[in-house]
Order: C-alpha cells, then structure tokens, then sequence
C-alpha cells in the first residue's frame, strides 16, 4: 500500500493512509497517515461502532486540511481489542 | 515511478531463491524479515488544496475484497502473491463482498466491511454535506510480495480510472 500511496500522490492527487504498526509505517513514509491502535484487520475498530468509524473518517479530514510536512504521522487515542483474541498482533 | 523497479526485481528473485522453504513451511514472519522493500527517502508530496464538502473521495483498502458472484478471487497461494486489483462500486452490500488474503484473520471483516473499507461511512458523509462526493468506482488489492507488475499495470489502470472520475482525494486502508 507504501507504493500505491506515493504513486497516487506522484500523479498530483493527494492521499492519506493508515497504519497500526509503527516501525512499519516509519519504514513506508507515507505522505500523510493516521496511526490507530487497533489489531490488524480492523483500522476502524470494532464492527458495528458507526460512530467511531465516522469519527476516524472526519480524523482522516482534518489531517488532510492541517498536515503541512510530507511524511506527517498523527496519532489516534482510540482503544478496542478483540474480546477474544485481546492479543492478536500481526501475521497471527 | 517511486521506487527503482530493476533494482527491486534483482533484490526480489534472490528473496524468492532464499525463502521458499520458509514459504512453504508457514514462516511469514521470517520472510517478511527479509523482504526487500526499496522505499526511497523523498516523500512525494501533493498539497492538499479545496475542501472535502466539495470534493470527491475514494477508498483503496488491501484486505482482499472482490464481488463474489462476478470477479475472480485473489491468488493465494503464490508466494508473489496476486498483483491485481478489484474494483468495488460505491453500493456495494456487505453481503456481495468476498474475502481473499491468506495473512489476516477475516472474521470481524465479514461482520461490518467498514472497519477496513468505510464505504457505507463514506456514503453517509456525502449525504450529509460533510463531502462532495463517494467515488463510483473504489478499489481492493490483496496479499502481494511482487509489486513489478503491480507497480507497471494493476497500478496505472487504477489510477486512470481514479483520474477518469476526477478524485480529489484517496483515502488507503490496508490490514
């Protein structure tokens, strides 16, 4: 998704991606991301929580109109685990 | 083209050559270790201009999704992966929704698309005035270790159809 980001933003459409791996997204150097703390497979949290998603969304507008500096990651408090694999990193 | 093709096509046969094995064994992880991601230092950079009430957005998600009942699923047992992209219209159902990636846990996706693919969220931003408008056309890939063709062709016809719609702004979901 590193590639397609920056091939988008070379074409002169502007992009912004997400990510919940640090190190990962340190590694990509996305032009703009948010960083949430979900597991993987579910950037918006939990099923369901329209709210939450919608909120994520108007999080991801926001950064659009206020991150100036290429490679800008912002942070998101939000918090959910999986109630049953509470766990569950990457590639398990 | 962001990242030196030819040097990540050498780079990426050897990885290939030396992890096989690993593939076929099941150890994702050690592969991934070695994985030659050729990212350059510079950032490209459009600035972000206008505003979403009045702009078109579209999503591109990694999760493997494709409409069960009228495009192919995604390879998966290649350890390239598939290089190939789907396209999802903005009213897709959840129900129409397949799931194809061998390295994320599919459950919670099948319950509510919209925690990797915020489509219906999307819609309900438009309808609200909140943005200009959903794309008609989005876009899922799935698990892929050879970007080559990805970068030369699924790549390049996204972006054309993404430019054909005049998309302001692309918002990217992978696991």
């Amino acid at each position: 998704m590193g590639l397609i980001q920056r091939m988008i933003e070379e074409e002169g459409i502007s992009t912004i991606s997400m990510g919940n791996e640090p190190e990962r997204m340190a590694r990509i150097k996305p032009p703009r991301a948010l960083q949430v703390k979900f597991g993987r497979g579910s950037m918006f949290g939990e099923p369901g929580n329209v709210s939450r998603q919608r909120r994520i969304l108007l999080d991801a507008f926001d950064a659009l109109q206020t991150i100036t500096e290429p490679g800008e990651i912002r942070k998101l408090p939000y918090q959910w685990k999986r109630p049953d694999r509470p766990d569950m990193t990457d590639y398990q | 083209m962001p990242i030196d093709l030819e040097q990540f096509k050498t780079a990426y046969e050897k990885w290939v050559e030396e992890s096989m094995s690993d593939f076929q064994a099941g150890k994702m992880v050690e592969i991934l270790k070695k994985y030659p991601s050729i990212i350059p230092g510079d950032i490209p950079w459009m600035p972000y201009t206008g505003k979403p009430s009045e702009q078109t957005f579209a999503l591109i998600t990694s999760a493997g999704l494709y409409l069960k009942d009228s495009q192919p699923a995604f390879d998966t047992l290649s350890i390239h992966g598939d290089p190939s992209i789907r396209e999802i219209p903005k009213d897709v159902q959840q129900e129409e929704i397949g799931i194809v990636h061998g390295h994320y846990d599919h459950s919670l996706v099948e319950q509510d698309i919209n925690i990797i693919f915020p489509i219906h969220r999307l819609m309900e931003l438009e309808n609200d005035g909140i943005i200009g408008k959903t794309a008609d056309t989005h876009y899922s890939c799935s698990y892929v270790n050879n970007v080559a063709p990805l970068a030369t062709e699924a790549v390049p016809k996204m972006i054309s159809g993404i430019k054909a719609e005049e998309v302001d702004v692309v918002l990217l979901v992978p696991v």
